[in-house]
């Protein structure tokens, strides 16, 4: 059974069809890379699954259960963990505080409203673990604002992984990075997922980062899902390439 | 810098304080301990979740008309009075909140404005309860229990009023430090991530402006028994606004600083009201300039001489201070 199943995922705005009948799996400890070009609706199926937006019609079924249209916070109960495409993260708070929320989140007794003091404790040790996976440490102490752009992404990966999710879901975390950025958190996300067993879901733009990532890859274009399979054969399908080089269907 | 140490020398002060100033000065020291009371409870949702609430007067308001009512009808000793009154306030709170959680930025502000004003109307409306516009008159602050009767004098009720204000302060420092305090860091600074985190923010919305009411309808009360009466422009919005200006002067998000803009602002209240009947143009004036100048308020002021910003380690874009790093 597939850890992750969308089923005839449709989405409209108005009169346009963001995303059209998407048939989506993906199987426990692997890496499926969704790609596209601009506007392909990879953003908007991440939204469908994590709740954010409601599906005009389908179904998200995760580990068994259907979870489509629950609300973001249960969702996220769930065991899914997400970054977001425009880096979502705490600007005030220090690197460390950031994690350490996000830990904190699965936490039995996240609701201590006195005391509460091993809550904390045992936050922050998970929150300086993930730090650490994220090379991230010697700015635990730093507010988060301060960091780059290309560390603030890597800081809400840390914050994902904090939340031991059982799918992890990444939206284009090299967006707006430059290239020696990009290479460095290629590096990283690489390390950290040869270690863990984690499945994980990928919204990228950069071709180049998803071949050194993906397991499998599903390719959307306005809307529908046009190849689906191993890196290499959709490497070379001729729908993909058209569809990226601008060409007609 | 040692917090218990600074925190014992100013409750030190604080308890010695009626012996250093003369009897008809304790008034006003009550007053200002009162209203840092209101305003540091109003900072645990202007400071801690960012929700501007522009109805706190709403809290005081009940606070101090069910303080009124308990101990002119029921006539229990003047603690248990105080308890059930912030009881009460609470009971009331959770629809209110329930209600006013429901937006966020300018449309929660004008709902709370909304329900403190609604319960001003009510003042007028239910006149044989209320007495109207005269309000209640002739508040007793009964003895008891066990035949306590310490806190019905002037300096006895200063110290009731300081412990009220000590033991609010220590409790709302432990919320704000807490699992949850740490969530509502998190709503601050971004709900949406927040949610997406795992966390029902509706619920924790709720429990702060609940909390936010419990204090400041503790604040009511100690208002109502002090002044022996319980009038309806304590409703109005006047009051509304007046402690949202202490909690921005004061420093926002420090539960201290609202604290000293309170006590500041009765202080200067007082002085000035003596002097000149333009003192509310000053109050303005101050306001404005706090925002413009210090936006971080007093309490921001007195500290940054303290704490130095903390050096921020070169971002790691460049290969070799990566590889330093791993």
């Amino acid at each position: 059974m597939p850890l992750l199943e969308c089923k005839g995922l449709v989405r409209r705005f108005g009169a346009l069809v963001a995303v059209d009948a998407v048939d989506m799996s993906l199987a426990a400890g692997k890496i499926r890379a969704v790609i596209g070009p601009n506007g392909a609706g990879k953003s908007t199926v991440f939204n469908l699954i994590t709740s954010v937006l409601k599906p005009t019609a389908g179904e998200v079924i995760f580990a068994g259960e259907n979870i489509t249209g629950l609300p973001v916070h249960v969702v996220a109960q769930k065991g899914i963990a997400r970054t977001f495409q425009l880096c979502h993260i705490f600007p005030a708070l220090t690197a460390r505080e950031n994690v350490r929320i996000a830990a904190q989140a699965r936490d039995d007794q996240r609701w201590r409203f006195v005391g509460g003091g091993r809550v904390l404790s045992r936050s922050a040790a998970i929150a300086d673990e993930a730090l650490e996976h994220m090379r991230l440490t010697r700015f635990a102490n730093v507010s988060a604002a301060m960091l780059s752009h290309g560390d603030q992404r890597l800081l809400e990966v840390a914050m994902a992984i904090a939340q031991k999710p059982r799918l992890l879901m990444l939206d284009e975390p090299t967006q707006g990075l430059s290239l020696e950025e990009t290479d460095r958190a290629v590096q990283i996300l690489k390390g950290m997922l040869s270690v863990g067993n984690l499945s994980v879901l990928l919204v990228e733009h950069d071709m180049e980062v998803v071949f050194k990532l993906a397991d499998d890859i599903t390719v959307l274009h306005r809307g529908r899902v046009i190849a689906d399979g191993l890196p290499a054969a959709v490497k070379a399908n001729a729908a993909v390439r058209s569809a990226y080089l601008g060409g007609s269907e | 810098m040692n917090w218990k140490v600074n925190f014992g020398v100013t409750a030190g002060v604080c308890v010695l304080l009626p012996f250093m100033v003369p009897q008809y000065s304790l008034t006003v020291l009550i007053e200002a301990l009162i209203f840092g009371l209101f305003a540091m409870s109003l900072d645990l949702l202007v400071g801690y979740c960012r929700l501007y609430s522009f109805g706190h007067a709403a809290a005081y308001g009940l606070g101090a008309y069910s303080t009124a009512l308990i101990l002119t009808q029921l006539q229990p000793s003047l603690p248990i009075g105080i308890v059930l009154a912030v009881l009460v306030t609470i009971l009331a709170a959770i629809p209110i909140a329930w209600i006013c959680t429901r937006s966020t930025g300018i449309s929660f502000a004008m709902l709370t404005l909304a329900f403190a004003q609604l319960g001003y109307a009510m003042l007028f409306r239910f006149r044989d309860v209320t007495g109207g516009s005269d309000g209640i008159v002739g508040i007793p602050r009964p003895s008891g229990p066990l035949g306590i009767t310490w806190f019905q004098g002037k300096t006895g009720y200063y110290y009731l009023v300081l412990g009220c204000l000590l033991g609010s302060y220590l409790l709302c420092r432990a919320i704000v430090r807490s699992p949850f305090g740490a969530v509502l860091a998190g709503i601050r600074e971004n709900e949406a991530k927040t949610i997406a985190l795992g966390y029902n923010t509706r619920v924790y919305k709720i429990a702060t402006v609940v909390l936010a009411y419990g204090f400041g309808g503790l604040a009511g009360a100690l208002y109502a028994a002090f002044a022996g009466f319980a009038s309806p422009e304590l409703f109005f919005w006047l009051v509304s606004g007046r402690v949202l200006i202490m909690v921005v002067v004061g420093g926002a998000g420090t539960l201290i600083g609202p604290i000293l803009g309170g006590v500041f602002f009765v202080f200067l209240e007082h002085e000035l009201s003596q002097v000149t009947d333009l003192w509310p143009l000053i109050f303005g004036s101050i306001f404005i300039a706090f925002v413009m100048f210090a936006p971080e308020g007093i309490w921001g002021i007195l500290t940054s001489r303290f704490n130095a910003k903390p050096e921020v380690p070169n971002s790691a874009s460049g290969k070799e201070t990566s590889d330093a790093a791993a």
